[in-house]
Order: C-alpha cells, then sequence, then structure tokens
C-alpha cells in the first residue's frame, strides 16, 4: 500500500527511516564490542543480530522508498574503487612477500598471509558472480 | 550529458523534492541530474520525459567532447 503524504513528510520520512536502520546497525555492532569487552559475548552476539534485524525490519517494513538508481549506482562505482584497490594491492605486495622472505630481508606477520587469502578469495568470488550474471544476460 | 531539466521544472514551478516524488527518486538524485554529475537510467529519463510532456532527446542531449 503506498502512503500518501505530503513532500515534505516524504522527504522526512526517508531520511528518519535510513537514519533509523543504520542507527540500529550501529548500535548493533557497539554493543556487541560492548558486550564482549564486559565478557557478555552471548549478550554482543544477541545485540548484533538485533540491530541486524531491526535494519532489516526497516527496510523491507516501510513503503518509502529508501534507496534509488543513484544509489545503487554509487554503490555500484564504490565496490569497482574498492576491488580494484584490493586488486592493486594483492598484485604488489603477494610477490613482494614472497621475495622479501626468500632473501630473508623480511617476514610479514602470519596475519598477512590472512589478509592475502582473503583478498584473492574475494577476487574469485567476484569473477564467479561476473561470469554468472554474464551468462545470465 | 546535458539537460535542461532544471529549466523545465522551475517553470513548472516545482521543487527539487517535488520532482522527485513525483518520479520516486531522491531529491539528491535530482539535483545531480541537474547539475550534469549523475546520468539517469533510461526508465528514469523515461519517467521524466513523461512527467514533462516530451521526448528524451528534448531534454537530455550528449555532451560534446
Amino acid at each position: 500500500m503506498t502512503e500518501t503524504t505530503t513532500n515534505g513528510d516524504w522527504i522526512a520520512k526517508r531520511k528518519r527511516y535510513r537514519r533509523l536502520m543504520f542507527g540500529l546497525l550501529l548500535a548493533g555492532v557497539v554493543g556487541f564490542v560492548a558486550a564482549t569487552n564486559l565478557d557478555r559475548p552471548i549478550v554482543g552476539v544477541a545485540l548484533y543480530w538485533l540491530g541486524i534485524a531491526g535494519y532489516v525490519a526497516v527496510w523491507k517494513g516501510t513503503s518509502v522508498t529508501l534507496f534509488d538508481e543513484r544509489d545503487c549506482a554509487l554503490e555500484r562505482r564504490s565496490s569497482v574503487a574498492t576491488l580494484t584497490l584490493s586488486a592493486a594491492a594483492l598484485i604488489t605486495f603477494a610477490p613482494a612477500e614472497v621475495v622479501l622472505s626468500e632473501m630473508k630481508i623480511y617476514t610479514a606477520p602470519p596475519v598477512f598471509e590472512g589478509v592475502l587469502y582473503t583478498v584473492s578469495a574475494q577476487g574469485l568470488l567476484f569473477g564467479v558472480f561476473y561470469l554468472w550474471l554474464r551468462i545470465k544476460q | 550529458m546535458k539537460n535542461n531539466l532544471r529549466e523545465r521544472r522551475e517553470t513548472m514551478g516545482l521543487s527539487q523534492a517535488d520532482l522527485a516524488e513525483a518520479v520516486g527518486v531522491t531529491r539528491q538524485t535530482i539535483n545531480s541530474i541537474e547539475r550534469g554529475r549523475y546520468d539517469p537510467s533510461l526508465e528514469l529519463a523515461f519517467k521524466l520525459a513523461g512527467y514533462f510532456d516530451c521526448l528524451i532527446e528534448d531534454m537530455f542531449t550528449p555532451a560534446e567532447d
């Protein structure tokens, strides 16, 4: 059902709902970190999921259009920029780490290897989705 | 892409928010289109042309390189 509102109401509602969505998400994450630091990890996870559930509830529960095509375009451009930067970092640092380690100049901490694997997996996932979408279109 | 959206909107005495609501996008999207920073989708271009009762090419013209 489409709500009948004045223009001001419509704009205000969009802003209010978007703030509410991101506020709930942030509260969930902050709650998770705070509760975990207070040795209450289960409470933290519960708060986290409450935040996520609140975000989805507002997003799906309102008839107000919260995101439009420009938001999608911005997300797409941001995703491409992130992937490009990640790929450039991977291409540069992965071989550098091998060479420096082999020459016993510098050994990167294990977490660095984990980051490289994560970025590689992300790139692989992107490739899979890209191929799938290409086949679909 | 160049456009005369602002002129058409102002001629009709509409605010960006009015037009945004009429075509189902945010006011920021209308603002970005008017400033030439965002090229709308074909669907939105048709909606805008329909709203102003004109052809898409009457409203949008390719930018000269």
